[in-house]
């Protein structure tokens, strides 16, 4: 196996007054070289959490993380001191975010701080460091990068920003690039470019992605596998052609269908009922259960386990083997009664 | 219609249950300056109401056998140059100086509020007007022209506050002024404009509530600046009457003793400094509860 | 079936001064450039465009929240161009407005009951209070909220809930168009597909007229009869849903189709990846604004101003190619 990033079983939590208030509960995927994988969900599902965590970048939060690995080229990151984790950020592994502005020194011109970061992780001269910046610019579509090297961050539109991130970020030959709603910002025709150059310095440099998005439409244009999360939880996990094609999970598949297709034609779009339940208000049984059009009985009862089917991987009642509901359902009362 | 639903949980639903108040009392709470500040304030305010039937001793009755006592268990601040009672007569004063203070920044704010909201929210020659008489009275020094306010209406309490007041109106038309435009550019000022609100409507419904907060931050800490500004006047002479127990009185007439009885001007000093700081520590922590942003 | 005109903007435009410093050289954003376009009653007009490209400016001369420079904005053939505020009360009334973002557009101070009462007690002044009570209690429950909410304050409402919140207040006066400011653009997926089916409901029971603003193509095609594309201050083509989705005429309408990312990964379509950004307002090229990114740019383009014109039934192109 290639795997160059691997999430196990990792637990994120918020300290709030009265203890731990857990916000990821327990996620494990994981990212093969030269992959592009998405993670979507919508506000408050803990797909940027997720992404901090993976960072170690939570502590501008008041987030911890409480449990489980993080497998990064075969060294757990979770167990790393600061000082080792720095070696590795902006270098092995690297991040980009969804408004440009607040990652990049307003004080700064955009050369500075393109140079620093190489020098700092790259053994390069000032020259060196300075074409190699130039060089960056150039492969992520910025005319006159020259100009560009001598211009302040707010001299330039969000898209040009957004793309100097990007040059940042790869401009040390990282293997993992973290991409986070990198293109929410932006207008549809700037998003189509910066997905376009994304997908070009993936292939480039073989870089393995992990793009966090709200947005069907970008996973579906730049993803080659697709988590969902929903309160926290994966609830599917396949491949981009079997997950539009065939989703599972009554969330993925309402997810879908709630979104308008140009030329579908229908008159009512599909609807969700209700909204995501608040971290202190879970469901005890299945979190989705409240808002589920195929809901049964256990599923207000108890949890379902992620279940493994082929490179598809879901989270519902619907398609654990049947014995084992009654058995659970068996255990259920039991345990209650 | 059939399936429009009614969503399910409301967000943060559970949080908000507790109130408001209780919200804002329990943020109070860890500002441990401001509450003990708002503790001595509760108190200063309940001698104010209670002091004149509880103290020891009468505070305008000369006793001419303890002239210009030291502190002593009978007299825990000692005694004045007519053998007055120091503690006695401080309680009775905290209701001049409070009343004072406090209606002279009150009747400042209410001005100082109306001319801030209009100013802010008509802007152009209205703001252009007002805050160019703002900035005219905000270059004499807040003393000079309380001096020169009684020197034409005379002396005497009722002076002080209409002096006090008049110079906190422009620092409240200000800051009011901010809040308002800044919230006159929000979303639900332009949202009221839509459906059909009147000017009047929108400041008073919508932009005033905003504006609260602010204004009760910058009234406490104002308070305290009012008490010394009263307390200047009547040690010049210009508030109360010398024989009052006003404590800037008080403060005055002990002057020449300062050399043979260090208490006489110490207490009512002490007093004063107290009261002020308490003031503007209340003032503080209010400000962080209530009006963070606003922190410089 | 002829159709009955409720909106016509015509020719508006609207500049804005950008530095107010003494000595720098007075700058202006044109921010609508002429702008016609009619909206039909009962008809849903989609208004789209990138950001800075003048759609919300649009939507605020319409109902009078900003001062219309030059031009016309006809409403049942009344000129709300330059009338005064006082008079503008009267189309209060008839035009409401639903903002984008939820969070900001309900008064954080006031309870729920209040705020959907306030347009009642500025138009009816007279109207008791169980009156009111009632009406808003009616609109409620069709805009899926419980009676119960009344008492509670907007920040104790989730995204979703206080934009049917915002939808409630702009039904309560009964009007016939309502403006919708990217009414969808902050909510999630899920939430947002609530929205638009409740607005459709809303639509065909109380026969309202929509201008719908938005950034989301997929979003405008899915709710509009017909669609305006905007581009720098101007409308570069105006034309019924089904000719601009199915034979976009413009360079710019089909560069934008061509954007949208869409959630179908079997779907491989043709992209026009635009080069370049989007101008600056304050300094737009001269002729047609579109031809610094335009694929198709002549040299006409250049120096001439492309007139919006009729290409087909009920479809208007500003382009030198046609």
């Amino acid at each position: 196996m290639n795997q160059l990033l691997q999430v196990k079983n990792l637990k994120t939590g918020f300290r709030k007054e009265n203890g731990m208030q857990n916000v990821v509960h327990g996620i494990s995927f994981h990212v093969n070289k030269g992959e592009i994988v998405g993670i979507v969900g919508e506000s408050g599902c803990g797909k940027s959490v997720t992404s901090l965590s993976i960072m170690r970048l939570l502590h501008d939060t008041p987030g911890e993380i409480v449990d489980g690995s993080v497998m990064f080229k075969g060294e757990d990151l979770t167990a790393l001191s600061e000082r080792q984790m720095k070696k590795y950020r902006g270098n092995e592994l690297s991040m980009i975010f969804q408004e440009p502005m607040t990652s990049l020194n307003p004080v700064l011109k955009i050369g500075r701080q393109l140079r620093e970061t190489i020098q700092l992780h790259l053994n390069m001269s000032k020259k060196e460091a300075h074409q190699h910046a130039i060089s960056m610019l150039k492969s992520v579509g910025i005319p006159r990068a020259e100009d560009v090297m001598n211009d302040y961050p707010h001299q330039l539109s969000g898209g040009m920003r957004q793309r100097v991130m990007i040059a940042i970020a790869i401009s040390c030959n990282p293997s993992l690039l973290i991409a986070d709603e990198p293109t929410t910002a932006l207008d549809v025709t700037i998003q189509a470019q910066i997905l376009s150059v994304l997908k070009d310095v993936q292939k480039q440099n073989e870089m393995g992605i992990l793009m966090i998005t709200h947005d069907l439409g970008v996973v579906a244009e730049v993803c080659d596998r697709v988590v969902v999360m929903y309160a926290g939880r994966i609830v599917e996990s396949a491949t981009v052609e079997e997950l539009f094609a065939a989703p599972k999970h009554p969330y993925t598949k309402g997810l879908i269908a709630s979104v308008p297709k140009i030329g579908q034609g229908i008159n009512r779009l599909y609807s969700i009922p209700g909204t995501v339940p608040s971290p202190s208000n879970m469901p005890t049984g299945c979190k989705f259960a409240p808002r589920c059009s195929q809901v049964m009985e256990i599923c207000k009862i108890k949890e379902p386990e992620l279940i493994q089917m082929k490179e598809h991987d879901c989270r519902c009642w619907l398609y654990q083997e049947k014995e084992q509901e009654v058995e659970h359902i068996e255990k259920g009362s039991s345990a209650r009664g | 219609m059939s399936d429009v639903q009614t969503e399910i949980m409301p967000e943060g639903a559970v949080s908000m249950k507790e109130g408001k108040l209780s919200n804002f009392w329990k943020d109070f709470r860890k500002k441990k300056p401001a509450l003990i500040s708002f503790y001595f304030i509760i108190l200063l305010f309940i001698i104010t109401l209670i002091g004149p039937y509880i103290v020891p001793y009468d505070p305008a009755a000369p006793d001419y056998n303890k002239v210009l006592e030291s502190p002593s268990l009978q007299h825990l601040f000692g005694t004045d140059s007519f053998g007055r009672d120091i503690l006695s007569r401080l309680a009775v004063g905290a209701r001049i100086s409070l009343t004072v203070s406090i209606s002279a920044v009150l009747l400042g704010a209410l001005v100082g509020t109306f001319l801030g909201l209009i100013s802010g929210f008509f802007g152009k020659w209205v703001d252009r007007a007002i805050m160019r008489v703002c900035d005219v009275l905000f270059a004499f020094p807040d003393l000079i022209l309380a001096i020169g306010i009684v020197a034409i209406l005379g002396p005497g309490l009722k002076n002080v506050v209409i002096a006090v007041a008049f110079f906190s109106i422009p620092s409240f038309a200000r800051i009011v002024r901010s809040a308002t435009l800044e919230t006159k550019e929000m979303l639900f000022v332009e949202a009221t404009r839509s459906i059909g609100a009147s000017n009047k409507r929108m400041i008073w419904k919508h932009i005033f509530p905003e504006t609260v907060p602010t204004i009760i931050v910058y009234f406490t800490m104002k308070v305290g600046t009012a008490i010394l500004a009263a307390a200047s006047l009547s040690f010049l002479g210009l508030g109360a009457e010398p024989s009052s127990p006003d404590w800037g009185a008080m403060l005055s007439n002990s002057r020449d003793y300062i050399d043979s009885s260090f208490h006489l001007v110490f207490f009512p000093g002490l007093i004063i400094f107290l009261t002020v700081l308490a003031f503007n520590l209340l003032g503080d922590g209010l400000r962080d509860v209530l009006d963070p942003k606003t922190k410089d | 079936m002829k159709k009955e005109v409720l909106l016509e903007v015509k020719d508006v435009k609207k500049v804005f001064p950008l530095s107010t410093s003494w000595f720098a050289e007075k700058k202006y954003v044109r921010a609508v450039d002429g702008v016609s376009f009619t909206i039909n009653k009962g008809e849903t007009f989609g208004l789209v465009g990138e950001s800075g490209c003048g759609k919300s400016t649009t939507g605020r001369l319409v109902n009078g929240l900003i001062k219309v420079d030059e031009g016309e904005v006809n409403y049942k053939g009344n000129d709300l161009a330059n009338i005064s505020e006082k008079e503008w009360k009267k189309y209060r009334k008839p035009m409401q407005m639903i903002f984008q973002d939820p969070y900001a557009s309900l008064s954080p101070r006031m309870k729920i009951k209040d705020i959907l009462m306030e347009p009642l007690t500025i138009h009816f002044p007279k109207m008791s209070s169980s009156e009111k009570q009632s009406i808003v209690k009616e609109l409620l429950g069709k805009c899926g909220i419980s009676e119960y909410h009344l008492e509670k304050y907007p920040h104790e409402f989730s995204g979703g809930q206080r934009q049917r919140i915002g939808i409630a207040r702009s039904l309560i006066l009964k009007p016939e168009l309502i403006i919708a400011d990217e009414p969808v653009s902050a909510l999630d997926v899920s939430i947002q597909s609530q929205i638009l089916n409740l607005m459709k409901d809303l639509q065909e029971e109380y026969e309202l007229t929509y201008l719908f603003i938005s950034h989301d193509l997929s979003v405008v095609e899915h709710i509009s009869d017909r669609v305006g594309v905007m581009y720098l201050g101007s409308l570069v083509e105006v034309a019924s849903k089904q000719a601009i989705f199915k034979e976009p005429k413009h360079p710019y309408t089909k560069a934008l189709l061509s954007s949208i990312p869409q959630p179908d990964p079997k779907v491989k379509r043709e992209q026009i990846v635009l080069q370049g950004d989007i101008p600056s307002a304050s300094n737009p090229p001269a002729g047609c604004k579109f031809h610094t990114r335009c694929p198709l740019a002549m040299d006409i383009c250049k120096k001439e101003v492309a007139q919006l014109q009729q290409v087909a039934e009920d479809q208007q192109v500003a382009c030198h190619l046609y």
